[in-house]
């Protein structure tokens, strides 16, 4: 077995160890050593991972760990998106958090859970991937020990979370159970052979397994606990949550329903249709009404889910390619917004709709950054949101779901609206405090580069298309 | 196979009773009893389906470490006197619960299980039978080299990243609960 294709993985695994054994001998005032060796380390598991994975399509462990391009471009977007939230959580967790040491210990080993799920080709795998993800997860929001609200917001989070769990694994048992096998391969063949209609215990299976990962995904009805776990949670984790995690749990659906249930996509189709209608309509209609902005960011993301779950519904090579697309332009759009959120709380302490009043007055750059994340995450052209929006929508349309576009443009001129609200308010309404604001430079800077890369993907995406169809092309030939 | 069958139905009644009383109680420590009870119950349909080293697992870790865990943490827990109070959610939550236990229900009975008489095709002659049924016994009279095999060969991917899941835990236990900075 050629180890060097595991070896991205078992990098990451050190480098989290790595962390945590330096932050027992780091004193006190060094622990701010901590997010570059993590930075540094990242760095390097990408560069394995591009020597080592590239053009590579093969598995270990017979069938359980696939490398494939797919896999790789997912674990080249988890270790950039990893590198940014350790760079906006550096300040946030100098000033906010304790144990600097185990916050980016448990943050990196939630990165490798997410390379494994993309690389897994097997349900068992992803099963345990996924809930290395979550247990990380339920540290990493309820970190803020002294906010009542964030450890609301775990305890709700790790309750859920596990119901969740065992909805999924018991949807897997029952696939299991009726078609003999865990394997992704091995399941499609399975359910060729099986005679139409399907099997009541393997379409209840189905209908738990895509019930358990809406969970994960928040997808409407199953995201109740969403806006009050990014509410709570400390910001860069609420940021995580809401980029690395979604990218990471379509990931594996977009691998499972083309790879395992694509035999039966006449069964699941409609379910997802219907669950995309209802997640993207609560998603928007719900974000008017906040006045937090985390909150507000929180039901705009699920309502991203419903465009991006009305991709898988109508799967297709295009429409895969759709919905990676947009993972990633809601992903640099949605890591800007928290960014600037992040920025502005470490210096003022506030997080409302409201105290954004006069911004562009008191820090012009700040202002013009979170605009540019809103109006992208609105679908706005030259912005990325539009581009990805564009392509993920002609492609549902094309897969036969004219209706669900309909709704998803309506969607999205009703988020355009209250995006409108946070611009207006930095805009028209004059401050209280007239002060400026000074933005640390890291932040800044970060804030800055994604700003670029949201430009950069609206105008010009065709490297990007080219580098995600050879993906497509590893799990829908 | 009467006798089996009035085992099952009994273990199945218990398992069930006993389930649901630990929801329902409303006295935290009771229910923690009700949960132990469970748990060596269902050690019992394990060995009914010839699952015994899964069985003695389930005795040693559930039914013996986790319960004497969860009554030690009720233990010292303060205010667990108040109990285990229901919400406003309660008849909703009856209502949904009750429509999947129906869901689930009518898929029970409409599945055509594989089971072992109807996975040997009609008509075929008696030995055939004996020979699946000796087959499957084979496969049962011992499962302790067969889930060896499974958990350190075939799935020794999920057996080692469910260590590291059992790590990030106890970090994160340990960081949520540790005084002071640092």
């Amino acid at each position: 077995m050629n180890y060097l294709l595991f070896l991205p993985e078992l990098a990451l695994a050190a480098l989290a160890f790595g962390v945590l054994v330096i932050d027992l001998f780091l004193p006190r005032e060094r622990k701010g050593y901590l997010p570059w060796v993590s930075l540094v380390g990242l760095a390097g598991v990408l560069a394995l991972s591009l020597r080592y994975l590239w053009g590579k399509d093969t598995n270990l462990y017979g069938g359980l760990f696939l490398v494939d391009s797919f896999s790789l471009f997912f674990k080249a977007f988890f270790l950039v998106m990893g590198g940014l939230v350790v760079l906006s959580s550096m300040e946030y967790v100098k000033r906010h958090l304790s144990h600097p040491g185990e916050y980016y210990g448990i943050l990196l080993l939630s990165i490798l859970a997410m390379m494994l799920m993309t690389s897994s080709g097997e349900l068992l795998t992803a099963y345990i991937s996924l809930e290395l993800l979550s247990f990380s997860l339920y540290v990493l929001v309820s970190f803020a020990r002294g906010d009542p609200k964030s450890n609301e917001a775990g305890l709700k989070y790790i309750l859920l979370g596990a119901f969740a769990s065992a909805l999924l694994l018991y949807g897997i048992s029952h696939v299991y159970g009726m078609l003999g096998t865990t394997g992704f391969t091995e399941i499609s063949a399975a359910l060729l052979l099986e005679e139409t209609p399907l099997n009541p215990a393997v379409l209840l299976g189905l209908a738990l397994i895509v019930a358990g990962l809406g969970f994960k995904m928040a997808a409407a009805p199953f995201h109740m606990w969403a806006p009050d776990v990014y509410e709570g949670a400390p910001t860069p984790v609420t940021a995580y949550l809401a980029v690395g995690v979604k990218a990471a749990v379509f990931a594996l659906v977009l691998r499972l329903f083309s790879q395992a249930f694509m035999p039966a996509i006449e069964e699941w189709q409609v379910i997802l249709a219907i669950l995309a209608a209802l997640t993207m309509t609560v998603g928007n209609l719900v974000a008017i009404a906040q006045s937090n902005i985390k909150r507000m960011l929180a039901y705009s993301s699920i309502g991203q889910v419903g465009y991006l779950l009305m991709g898988v519904a109508a799967l297709s090579p295009m429409a895969s390619d759709g919905v990676m697309l947009h993972l990633l332009g809601y992903g640099i759009s949605n890591l800007a917004a928290f960014l600037g959120v992040i920025l502005y709380y470490n210096v003022t302490g506030k997080e409302n709709i409201a105290d954004y009043a006069g911004l562009a007055d008191r820090s012009p750059f700040l202002a013009m950054a979170m605009s540019v994340a809103l109006f992208s995450l609105a679908g706005l052209p030259f912005f990325a949101g539009f581009t990805t929006k564009f392509y993920l929508f002609t492609a549902a349309a094309e897969g036969g779901f004219l209706w669900l576009v309909g709704l998803a443009i309506t969607n999205s001129l009703i988020s355009l609206y209250y995006y409108l609200i946070v611009i207006k308010q930095m805009y028209m309404v004059p401050a209280s405090d007239k002060s400026a604001l000074k933005v640390s430079l890291i932040g800044g800077g970060v804030l800055g580069v994604l700003v670029l890369g949201i430009f950069l993907v609206g105008v010009y995406p065709a490297p990007l298309v080219d580098a995600i169809q050879g993906a497509t092309g590893a799990i829908l030939p | 196979m009467l006798s089996l069958d009035m085992a099952f139905w009994t273990m199945a009644v218990v398992t069930v009773v006993s389930a649901a009383a630990v929801v329902l109680l409303k006295d935290v420590f009771r229910a923690a009893l009700c949960l132990v009870l469970t748990f060596m119950v269902v050690a019992g349909l394990f060995v009914l389906l010839s699952a015994e080293f899964l069985a003695v697992v389930q005795v040693l870790i559930y039914a013996g470490a986790i319960s004497i865990l969860i009554i030690f943490a009720i233990m010292l827990t303060r205010d667990v006197h108040q109990g285990n109070p229901s919400n406003r959610f309660r008849y909703p939550a009856l209502v949904l619960a009750a429509l999947l236990l129906a869901a689930i229900v009518l898929v029970v009975i409409k599945t055509d299980w594989n089971q072992l008489d109807s996975r040997v095709l009609p008509g075929a002659p008696t030995e055939a039978v004996g020979a699946t049924e000796t087959g499957v016994k084979n496969v049962f009279s011992n499962t302790t080299p067969v889930i060896a095999r499974l958990l350190l060969r075939d799935f020794v991917l999920p057996f080692e990243v469910a260590s590291v899941l059992l790590l990030a835990a106890i970090l994160g236990a340990l960081a949520l609960v540790r005084e002071g900075e640092g």
